[in-house]
């Protein structure tokens, strides 16, 4: 009998764990980065980003001249980071600012967001001149 | 700037080619990971030095990992139909993008007469999201004409329709014997900062941090009038690693 007790008692503390760690989130987080490095149709660009999650943002941003355009980002914020990416469509090809739009997912994270997935999307201006980003992510967490 | 190995040779496919075309490339700088300018260039000839047959299409092939699409070449747009009729002295000088020379033959019965043309590079309007250039050339004598071409700059691919142009009347159509393009180069831009206009030099095209195994490679396929294509194609060796 104690032992069945025992056995329940430590099953409802794993189900309010786990019902304390599964957390929906809308995010909305934006940021203007600067330039790191670039390898041609690959740019890097690093920079803070405030928000929901606010931290730093790393983001590797490809353009080869097609409007398809993908984006692969980190954002190292308090406790753990998030690791996402967004296959976007370019527009505006010609102007010193082109911008970009498209949807973006968060596969995975470390620290407090590891169990982290998510959707949303991604909008950008890629600054043609000094390669700076601006981007704006929005969408739903789960973690 | 280190000079292109060229190479060139009549299409098999294509038994009664009587054209034969080399084209030539470069970086200047060349240097991995830098901005560059490119240089391009093509020449037509027969085997019996007669006049080649009037040039319709070329289908050009580079390598997609040069920073075409992240230049700063091109930052405004220049209205096809002006730079049709007018010529691109009308473009804006942000949509500068490059220049060059192109020599043409005609036939004057007996002779051949030559005629040098001005080609210009510049921005057009955006297509589906890919930037678009015009390529415009213009000559002066003996035959005044000015002639506009457009492309899709796709990653890795620029193709282009040429327009014929008569030489004489009754008279076979001008055929185009050289080209030599740059893509980049000594180019001012201007930009606004706090009202004021400022001149800039875009950088230019960025040259991947690694060079392709073998070199960078460029294929072109060239169409002509008499129905025949001839493919071609060059290398631009991997810069040496700087000490």
């Amino acid at each position: 009998m104690l032992r069945v007790a025992a056995i329940a008692i430590v099953m409802l503390a794993l189900a309010q764990t786990t019902t304390a760690q599964a957390r929906t989130l809308s995010v909305r987080d934006e940021g203007h980065l600067h330039y790191l490095t670039d390898n041609a149709t690959l740019i890097v660009d690093e920079g803070a980003v405030s928000g929901t999650i606010p931290g730093t943002a790393r983001v590797s941003f490809w353009y080869n001249g097609s409007p398809s355009v993908s984006a692969r980002f980190t954002i190292i914020a308090h406790g753990g980071t998030l690791t996402g990416i967004a296959h976007c469509w370019l527009s505006n090809p010609n102007s010193l600012t082109p911008s970009f739009r498209g949807h973006l997912t968060i596969p995975s994270g470390s620290g407090r967001y590891r169990h982290a997935r998510g959707s949303g999307e991604l909008f950008g201006v890629f600054h043609r001149r000094g390669y700076s980003l601006i981007i704006q992510a929005i969408g739903r967490l789960r973690y | 700037m280190v000079a292109a190995l060229t190479l060139a040779w009549i299409s098999p496919a294509v038994a009664h080619a009587t054209q034969i075309v080399s084209i030539t490339t470069g970086f200047s700088p060349e240097r991995l990971g830098a901005p560059t300018t490119v240089s391009l260039g093509f020449d037509v000839r027969t085997p019996d030095g007669s006049l080649p047959s009037a040039l319709t299409g070329i289908d050009f092939h580079y390598p997609a990992d040069l920073g075409l699409g992240t230049s700063d070449l091109g930052l405004a747009t220049c209205n096809p139909a002006k730079a049709g009729y007018y010529g691109p002295s009308v473009c804006p000088a942000n949509s500068i993008m490059g220049s060059g020379s192109a020599l043409a033959k005609f036939q004057v019965s007996p002779e051949v007469s030559e005629e040098s043309a001005k080609i210009v590079i510049v921005a057009g309007p955006s297509q589906h999201g890919y930037m678009n250039l015009l390529v415009t050339a213009t000559g002066a004598y003996p035959v005044k004409a000015h002639i506009l071409m457009t492309t899709l700059l796709e990653p890795g691919r620029l193709h282009f329709n040429v327009p014929l142009v008569s030489g004489i009347p009754e008279g076979p159509d001008v055929a185009v014997v050289r080209v030599r393009i740059k893509i980049g180069g000594k180019l001012t831009y201007y930009e606004r900062r706090h009202g004021k206009r400022i001149a800039f030099h875009p950088q230019g095209i960025k040259l991947p941090r690694r060079c392709p195994r073998g070199g960078f490679r460029f294929n072109a396929t060239f169409s002509f009038l008499d129905g025949s294509s001839v493919a071609a194609h060059t290398v631009v060796k991997c810069p040496r690693p700087r000490k």
